[in-house]
């Protein structure tokens, strides 16, 4: 899934200007504790999350996350914006709750992550 | 072709930088009039594997620990430091281009070079291969600061320059209770991990796991530091603090216990996942906790495909 | 929908409550406070937590019942309490992502926020 339909689906607003729309969006995650989202065994492409501070940008950083969506209308500061630019992170805001977000993208065809790959 | 843009703007700060740019100056001598048997003691303690010899500031020699050992296999360790040390040895100046240094360590396979001032001859530092690359690496950093979408690689450095083994080491500092700088180190050391030219799931694996334990210094403790070890076999890292120390380390490490206060709860961290996760991306585990000392986690990451050519 | 229902078309594992009663809609957080604040009577929660306050949470906002994603188990203080209020508690291996995916596919949906 392209960016720019990820946009549309989720009624987003971007935050770190503009976006390489060729970036594919293959596998999605929601979680509100980041050692959760480490956990995965393979990179997500999506993290919607209902936290905003700047270890959810630190954590999308080292899991190889590309694109993470604030849930809920919740504005991050300029501080998280400016690390997510700085480490080519696309951020995205949307006025829906997780819930509805990850059930918008999973019904248009958008892939969760499995937890239990890991220990294979 | 990005490799191509790579390898060419290494060459370039290789005439750019100068020795004394990058050469340790924090050096360790020792006087020709020594006994062998001494010689251990500062070789050891400092962990190097040779010295320059010094008399009145003048440079005389340089000895090493093969010099010590043929010593010890011959039972002369009485013998001074200059019955056994090189004397015609090959040095290099302070302000001579990279590019001079990175040919001699090609003509001569040595470990290291003394470097001297061309004014007075004085020994002012020494160079070893490891400084000539962390010295390009921190350049390129302030060269280009968002170089990632560049995606050049500076793996190329193993192949250009180096053709013995190197071992990298990088160290970071980690503040306790702040949660505003907590994942600079980590996230620092990926940066470096990929410009080495590591493979992605190398990087991501070792990211995570510093991470974790990083997030571990900042959340219980007053602070630490990371130190990366990276040679052509594997990663190490070890993550040390000075307490508080955890009272059970096999507790610790069980999925799902924490003590995590509500800062850290709240700051999406403290559900017990860090250790276990830490466990799962890494080959090698091993942590060792004082009450009221600290605590050591060492973790290994192994390269079986060392370089990541595509 | 009722919870009877989900709870045959996810195959998920009922560990305490009364599981007949309807869904309203769906609500997926793992910071209580956000639920405190955000959920809504007749939600079904997705979480990770596991902690016995889920229960106060539940109880507290009226909701139809919890589902604990990645295989977790609760604690055991938790299923006490949980079975002493009559709180449904459903296990799946399924992550958040995916549990989600599928309650919205069979036309649960979030609340909508103004
Ligand atoms: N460096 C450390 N110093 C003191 N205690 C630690 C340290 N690292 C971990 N711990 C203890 O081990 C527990 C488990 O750590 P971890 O698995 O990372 O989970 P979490 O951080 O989510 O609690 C922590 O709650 C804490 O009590
Ligand atoms: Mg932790």
């Amino acid at each position: 899934m392209k960016l720019m339909e990820i946009e549309e689906i989720l009624e987003a607003e971007v935050l770190t200007g503009e976006y390489d729309p060729e970036i594919e969006i293959e596998i999605g995650c929601s979680s509100d504790l980041m050692s959760e989202v480490l956990a995965y065994g393979e990179p997500c492409s999506i993290l919607l999350t209902g936290l905003t501070n700047i270890q959810v940008i630190n954590t999308a950083n080292v899991a190889d996350i590309k694109l993470v969506c604030f849930v809920m209308g919740k504005i991050p500061d300029e501080k998280i914006i400016n690390l997510a630019k700085k480490n080519d992170i696309t951020v995205f805001i949307t006025k829906l709750t997780t819930f509805e977000s990850c059930g918008r993208l999973y019904k248009n065809g958008l892939k969760s992550c499995s937890y239990f790959d890991l220990d294979k | 072709m990005d490799n191509n843009k790579t390898t060419t703007k290494i060459q370039e700060l290789t005439y750019e930088l100068k020795i004394d740019d990058v050469m340790c100056k924090n050096i360790e001598t020792v006087s020709s009039k020594m006994p062998i048997s001494q010689l251990r003691d500062v070789l050891y303690k400092k962990r190097i594997s040779g010295v320059p010899v010094v008399n009145d500031d003048k440079l005389v020699g340089i000895v090493s620990i093969e010099d010590f050992i043929k010593c010890m296999e011959q039972e002369e360790m009485d013998a001074l430091v200059e019955d056994k040390m090189t004397k015609n040895i090959k040095t290099l100046y302070a302000d001579e281009p990279l590019v001079h240094a990175v040919k001699k360590f090609e003509k001569y396979g040595f470990g290291r070079f003394p470097v001297l001032s061309r004014k007075d001859k004085k020994l002012v530092g020494i160079i070893t291969k490891s400084d000539i690359i962390k010295g390009i690496l921190k350049k390129l950093e302030s060269v280009y600061h968002d170089e990632e979408e560049r995606r050049y690689r500076a793996s190329h450095i193993f192949n250009d320059i180096v053709a013995d083994e190197v071992f990298l080491k990088f160290q970071y500092f980690v503040e306790g209770k702040n949660f505003d700088k907590a994942g600079e180190a980590s996230t620092g050391l990926k940066k470096t991990l990929y410009r080495l030219g590591l493979s992605p799931d190398i990087i991501r694996r070792a990211a995570i796991s510093t991470y974790e334990a990083e997030i571990n210094i900042v959340a219980y403790t007053d602070g630490g530091e990371i130190i990366a070890y990276i040679d052509p076999h594997q990663i190490k890292i070890i993550i040390i603090d000075k307490g508080p120390g955890i009272p059970d380390v096999e507790k610790a490490l069980q999925p799902g216990f924490s003590t995590a206060p509500g800062w850290v709860r709240e700051l999406g961290f403290g559900a017990g996942m860090g250790l276990p996760n830490i466990k799962k991306f890494t080959d090698k585990m091993t942590l060792r906790s004082t009450v009221e000392k600290g605590t050591h986690l060492e973790i290994i990451i192994k390269l079986s495909d060392y370089r990541n050519e595509d | 929908m009722n919870l009877k229902d989900i709870v045959k078309m996810l195959d998920l594992k009922v560990v305490s409550g009364d599981i007949d009663r309807e869904v309203s809609a769906g609500y997926s957080s793992d910071l209580l406070s956000d639920v405190i604040a955000n959920a809504q009577k007749d939600n079904i929660w997705i979480t990770l937590q596991i902690h016995v306050n889920i229960v106060a949470v539940a109880n507290l906002q009226e909701l139809a019942g919890i589902i604990l994603v990645n295989g977790r188990q609760p604690e055991q203080i938790t299923l006490k309490k949980a079975e002493q209020e009559n709180i449904p508690i459903l296990l799946t291996e399924l992550p958040t992502f995916e549990i989600v995916g599928k309650l919205y596919e069979m036309g649960i949906h979030g609340n909508s926020i103004n």
